[in-house]
């Protein structure tokens, strides 16, 4: 009887052994599917040259029109009491874009291209 | 802040852009919170913002900012993930950012192509280019079964998850906090034993809760709808663990009233699946009212929802049967056009919503109507906002309760899963 019970012991503690080194197989290794996509870029397009100065130069500030009428516009309208304070030589133009932000504003891109110099463009989120 | 720093410029512009990052918010805020952040710092660069504009205007371009042509050629992934155990791959599959962070099924080798079983479509079909964040991504049908495998699914549910497939790119996202909704039409519904009977909302029915799971997981491994890269929603929303993933209670619509995929042209026995998008629903709660029928109360609730154009209400079908047998609705469409007639909203209430600011101010200003007209009302003028092809009736439940849910949601036009079996 004794053996018996000295038998079952070694049987249980090299049962609890093996599942101690490999508790339902979790060190296997498995192979398993990706499920990602290669995430390519778009092409790339140069960004345009930049001026030396801005003095006496024509900077567009151009609300496209996200968040309301109140959103970028109150930004824009600070940036140029900012700019008549401590850059007065730079003639600010403060314009919101036609329709809503998601839409294109060809006439404005014009406008900017024949009349300004330079642009600032926002404000989203 | 990686969102114009990083992904903006090399993903998604094709030009690289220089980013100034104001604060949020910045719609709402006094002018004195507007000046504030115009004479603070740059939140992208951490320097005074407006140095930071005028360096940005003249400092010279880099050389990389001076190269036009193909852009570098993507970090590859590969169809396998390197062999790892069960235990290392679920942490991965979670730093990836690939589950909704509830377990997942691995998608091992053997399990995807037991789910490609479950249509005649070939494992490298297209079923949707994603053209956003980046170029062009094709979600392919072995792509789909691996995100199925992911969710929990079987085979079977796989032509529907195919068809939901074609729809991820428009998987809500926006500050706002935008959520989806699911709807199945049609014989598949009964195929799969889909519950749109009693707790059909609720987290009772394999098909319901896996269907709703996987549109999140394509969207968040294909979609690549990542947070704090390619989502910034300031609050999220707890919609998305299932989409508001219902089905159509057809069989219960009182005679006159079409299911959604037969009102949008679709024959009673093809099946589909539609998404929309919306924020949020308010609950009837409770049992109609003779004193106060519930369509007057859906018009009052509705008053709160009305952003952008319409909503869909989802009502058990016995509100449904009251509301035809006693208040003269013969059809859906009756219901929608008396809620068009009857949502009445103030001018001020109606661009008083942000996404309603942002969509319809720049459109009024450009002298569209209606909204070039309501900008020209007092504040306190009662306009009618919506138009009755936007309100959508859905019937789902178990007629226990005449209950039913106001919604925000916009609904899509139908996409046949039969075209995917």
């Amino acid at each position: 009887m004794k053996r018996m019970l000295v038998c079952t012991k070694v049987l249980l503690l090299v049962a609890a052994l093996a599942l101690i080194s490999n508790p339902s197989g979790a060190s296997e290794k498995i192979t398993v599917m990706n499920p990602a996509i290669a995430n390519p870029a778009v092409d790339r397009v140069a960004l345009t040259k930049r001026l030396d100065s801005l003095d006496n130069k024509t900077l567009y500030l151009v609300d496209i029109n996200w968040g309301g009428p109140d959103a970028a516009y109150g930004v824009f309208a600070e940036m140029k009491i900012w700019f008549s304070e401590n850059m007065p030589g730079v003639n600010i133009v403060l314009k919101r874009k036609s329709g809503s932000y998601m839409s294109d504003d060809p006439a404005l891109w014009k406008e900017i291209g024949e009349k300004g110099d330079a642009a600032v463009i926002g404000i989203s989120g | 802040m990686k969102y114009a720093v990083g992904y903006n410029i090399s993903n998604v512009t094709g030009m690289p852009v220089r980013f100034v990052g104001f604060p949020f918010p910045v719609a709402g805020q006094p002018q004195e919170v507007h000046r504030r952040y115009v004479r603070g710092n740059d939140m992208l660069s951490g320097k005074p913002m407006m140095q930071t504009v005028i360096d940005y205007l003249t400092k010279p371009r880099t050389e990389e900012e001076k190269y036009t042509g193909p852009a570098p050629a993507p970090t590859p992934e590969p169809r396998f993930l390197p062999a790892d155990t069960e235990e290392n791959l679920r942490r991965f599959f979670k730093e990836k950012d690939w589950t909704d962070y509830n377990p997942i099924i691995l998608p091992t080798a053997e399990k995807v192509n037991a789910m490609l079983e479950g249509t005649s479509r070939q494992p490298d079909e297209v079923v949707v280019v994603l053209t956003w964040p980046g170029g062009e991504r094709k979600f392919t049908v072995e792509k789909a079964a691996i995100c199925a495998v992911m969710a929990g699914a079987r085979p079977e549910y796989f032509p529907l998850i195919l068809a939901l497939g074609t729809q991820v790119g428009s998987f809500g996202n926006s500050t706002s906090s935008m959520a989806n909704i699911i709807l199945v039409n049609g014989p598949i519904r009964n195929e799969l034993g889909m519950n749109y009977k009693g707790n059909a909302m609720g987290p009772h029915n394999e098909v319901n809760s896996v269907l709703g799971r996987v549109f999140t997981i394509m969207a968040k491994t294909a979609g690549n709808i990542h947070h704090g890269v390619t989502t910034f929603s300031t609050l999220g929303s707890n919609l998305q663990y299932n989409n508001l993933c219902i089905a159509e209670n057809e069989e219960a619509l009182p005679e006159g009233w079409k299911p959604y995929h037969v009102r949008m042209r679709f024959k009673p026995n093809d099946s589909t699946v539609t998404v929309g998008r919306g924020w949020t629903y308010i609950s009837g709660v409770g049992e109609a009212q003779k004193a106060y029928p519930p369509h007057l109360l859906m018009r009052d609730y509705m008053r709160s929802l009305a952003a952008i154009g319409g909503g869909t209400v989802i009502m058990d079908p016995t509100v449904a049967a009251l509301l035809k047998d006693n208040y003269g609705m013969e059809t859906k469409d009756d219901l929608s056009k008396w809620l068009a007639d009857n949502v009445e909203k103030t001018v001020d209430s109606f661009f008083g919503n942000g996404v309603a600011a942002t969509m319809y101010i720049p459109m009024a200003m450009q002298g569209l109507k209606p909204f070039a007209d309501y900008l020209e009302m007092p504040g306190d003028t009662l306009i009618k906002p919506l138009s009755a092809r936007g309100i959508n009736i859905l019937a789902v439940g178990g007629e226990i309760q005449t209950t039913w849910f106001v919604t925000d949601f916009s609904l899509g036009r139908p996409v046949s899963v039969d075209e995917w079996r």
